[in-house]
């Protein structure tokens, strides 16, 4: 290419041309500088490249430059469904996080991703790895941060609270804010926040937590909006059964509250004090007191990192008896986890490989329990590399069954042991309702009428549950099956 | 007029090539196959309609923008055909625009024809007109509009191949647009300075990337038709900048 002397005509042009050019360049950068904040706040949830580069490879770099993010994001999704049926569970986990930087806004793989973090990596015998749990909640509190306007990554962080982790505060935190999701046309569940099944599982939370008069609050703003839906249509079954349903659950918590605290009736029964055991006392025995559950627990290790837990608790069948086996300082790590998450657990889910913790329960029959947990076979969840041990067996008042809490009361106010292996739990947002006088609780007696039960603009809670507890202190070679455990073993529990 | 008699006989001559028509049907057919793989993912079968749907739009508009663009100027010149339009009363500016406005043409009807039965896939599976993928669609043309101007700008001082290279490549690092924006509120004033030369300076095909905001219904954009507009606009400006440049180049090309 040659350059030659421009003739008048062509210089003039050119000399008009520069300045509209600077003009017209100057205008797209100050409507760049107009464009700048909206794409930021559009594009706010999502991972820069720059952090994202870190995990993907050349060719998933070239994906979202293309414009193909979304749909390789599909793709992929249909590939991790191929490695689930396959079994491939470890393949998965990359794939979740890729999926979730190419689209933040894909909220069932928040969902399913965090759901196959916190249940499906399990030992050999079915017992998942607590250890996902927290990356699992990384996962879904991302979710949230990107999808603020999506009420069902909430609903799941709650659901895990509940189901797994049994943290009903973090659980009732996360479900209130589902129900606070700012409702959106197009929505299914416009014009509400969240799906109706929310408030059930809230009501529930709350009935876990103790707090009675917050459940039933929350079981009539269920029923108040099952019935708006009702009266716009009346003959769909779904609102019919849900209605009714609400309804009952309602009666039920009432009828729970009078058998369980009041003395109505119970001169006819076996039961003349105020606390809510209503099975006979024990044989021969008229003693108006607490129910002695008498917790009685045998561990032993016949082989390495092979265990059996036995023994004798004054209860009814179908209770359970939890048992925890971890490092001593599991929890100081754990929380700190927590506290500062760092970018291996955030961009590869990655565990503590020297940590080990196990959790299972042993079901109460005829007043025995007996189980074997076997820790031998899966060295990548029990690598067993910590000095000391903290196994503790507790039955949580909280989570056991109704026929339970019928006998015992929601926090426990008719149970004790006679080995002072009662534990307070007196965290604050565990605190129940209180409903009988003494047995450690706080605060006003419940009316059994006031819905909700506010003093002061807020709830009053006072009653701590009454947990029943043993811990064990133990040393490696005691796990190993080179030392005997005996009750020597026994320690104090932790205050909670 | 003279452009425009150019444009048509440009997009004539375009419409015959065959690789265009290559891209343009595999578009089609990616598009088409959207519903199969929404069948694979059940719960995301319509975010993967729209994606890959507007994906194919996108990356078959891109190689149609630049495959057609780049040879425009210079297989004129390779066969000479410039000298006999040249030689009567055309200007070169008017010889670049109309170049330009074929150029767009072509790919107007294709992103079209390809937008078309993607918003009909749309309708037939939701029983709906689905105006927020009519929105992707558009800021898709324009996003190639700029394209096709940076194609024909490079196309009046370099080869087609090494046209080919350059506009792929501009278009890679305009799509980086939220890279080079963070770059320009990195606190060392060196790497802020060269984002900001890079964010404001190269055209910023980033800024038309809005496809994950309207797949998934629950994402607002704030004042949608201002952004909208503002897109346009820049693209619009943006596309005058790199025409005037072409000309510019172009006058003082020997041919």
């Amino acid at each position: 290419m040659a350059t030659k002397r421009l003739p008048d005509d062509l210089q003039n042009r050119r000399k008009k041309a520069v300045p509209i050019l600077i003009v017209l360049y100057a205008l797209t950068m100050f409507l760049q500088a107009q464009i700048d904040p909206r794409v930021r706040e559009l594009r706010s949830g999502e991972q820069g490249l720059e952090s994202t580069s870190g995990g993907l490879g050349g060719e998933f770099l070239l994906l979202p430059l293309l414009g193909f993010r979304e749909a390789a994001a599909g793709l992929l999704w249909v590939r991790c469904d191929e490695f689930f049926h396959s079994g491939d569970y470890d393949a998965i986990l990359p794939l979740v996080r890729l999926i979730t930087w190419l689209d933040p806004h894909a909220e069932n793989v928040f969902i399913t991703g965090a759901w196959h973090l916190a249940y499906n990596f399990t030992d050999s015998t079915e017992r998942s790895d607590r250890r996902y749990i927290v990356p699992s909640q990384e996962l879904l509190k991302e979710g949230v941060r990107n999808n603020p306007r999506i009420p069902d990554i909430n609903f799941e962080l709650g659901w895990q609270n509940y189901d797994k982790v049994k943290d009903y505060s973090a659980a009732a935190a996360a479900f209130t804010a589902a129900i606070n999701t700012r409702a959106w046309k197009g929505s299914d569940d416009f014009p509400y926040g969240a799906p109706l099944k929310t408030h059930h599982i809230l009501a529930h939370t709350y009935a876990k937590q103790g707090r009675i008069p917050e459940a039933i609050a929350e079981w009539r703003r269920a029923l108040a909006r099952s019935a708006e839906q009702l009266a716009r249509d009346p003959r769909n079954f779904t609102y019919i059964s849900l209605n009714a349903a609400e309804k009952n659950n309602i009666k039920e918590l009432f009828q729970r509250y009078h058998d369980r605290y009041t003395d109505h009736d119970h001169e006819k029964s076996v039961n003349p004090t105020k606390y809510p055991f209503v099975i006979a006392p024990p044989k021969g025995s008229n003693i108006p007191k607490p129910w002695d559950v008498n917790l009685h627990v045998k561990f032993e290790a016949p082989r390495p990192k092979v265990f059996k837990m036995s023994g004798t608790m004054n209860i009814a069948d179908g209770a359970r008896l939890e048992v925890r086996i971890s490092d001593w300082d599991y929890d100081a790590r754990d929380m700190k986890r927590r506290d500062v998450v760092s970018k291996e657990i955030l961009q590869k889910f990655k565990v503590e490989e020297d940590q080990t913790i196990l959790m299972d329960t042993a079901s109460v029959r005829k007043n025995r329990f007996e189980k074997e947990l076997d820790m031998s076979k899966d060295p990548r969840m029990y690598s067993f590399a910590a000095d000391t041990y903290k196994v503790i067996f507790t039955f949580n008042i909280r989570t056991t069954s109704p026929h339970i809490q019928d006998r015992h009361g929601y926090s426990g106010e008719g149970l004790m042991d006679v080995k002072e292996h009662i534990v307070l739990d007196r965290h604050i947002d565990l605190l129940g309702t209180k409903m009988i006088e003494g047995q450690d609780g706080e605060g006003p007696v419940w009316d059994g009428k006031s819905v909700p039960w506010l003093i002061d603009g807020k709830g009053v809670y006072g009653q701590p549950a009454r947990l029943v507890r043993v811990t064990y202190k133990l040393s490696r070679k005691q796990l190993l099956g080179l030392e005997p455990i005996t009750n020597k073993d026994v320690v104090p529990n932790d205050a909670l | 007029m003279i452009p425009l008699a150019i444009a048509n006989q440009t997009v004539r001559e375009a419409m015959r090539r065959r690789v265009m028509w290559i891209f343009l049907i595999s578009g089609l057919f990616l598009i088409a196959m959207g519903p199969v793989f929404g069948f694979l993912s059940p719960k995301d079968s319509q975010t993967v309609l729209r994606s890959l749907g507007l994906a194919a739009i996108l990356l078959a508009g891109l190689f149609i923008t630049i495959v057609t663009c780049i040879y425009l100027i210079p297989v004129e010149i390779e066969r000479r055909t410039i000298y006999t339009v040249l030689s009567k009363p055309v200007q070169r500016y008017q010889f670049v625009l109309g170049k330009f406005l074929g150029g767009f043409a072509t790919v107007f009807i294709n992103i079209a024809a390809m937008g078309i039965v993607f918003l009909v896939l749309i309708y037939t599976q939701e029983h709906k007109v689905p105006m927020d993928m009519l929105l992707g669609v558009v800021m898709t043309f324009f996003q190639m509009l700029l394209l096709a101007a940076l194609s024909i700008f490079f196309s009046t001082f370099t080869t087609p191949v090494v046209n080919f290279f350059l506009s792929f490549g501009v278009f890679m690092v305009g799509n980086l647009s939220s890279v080079t924006d963070s770059l320009a509120s990195n606190p060392n004033p060196l790497v802020s300075n060269a984002g900001k030369i890079v964010h404001y300076l190269l055209p910023n095909f980033g800024n038309f990337n809005i496809q994950n905001s309207i797949i998934h219904p629950t994402i607002e954009i704030k004042n949608q038709e201002v952004f909208m507009m503002q897109n346009i606009i820049y693209a619009i400006v943006y596309s005058l900048v790199l025409l005037t440049l072409a000309v510019l180049i172009f006058d003082r090309r020997e041919v």
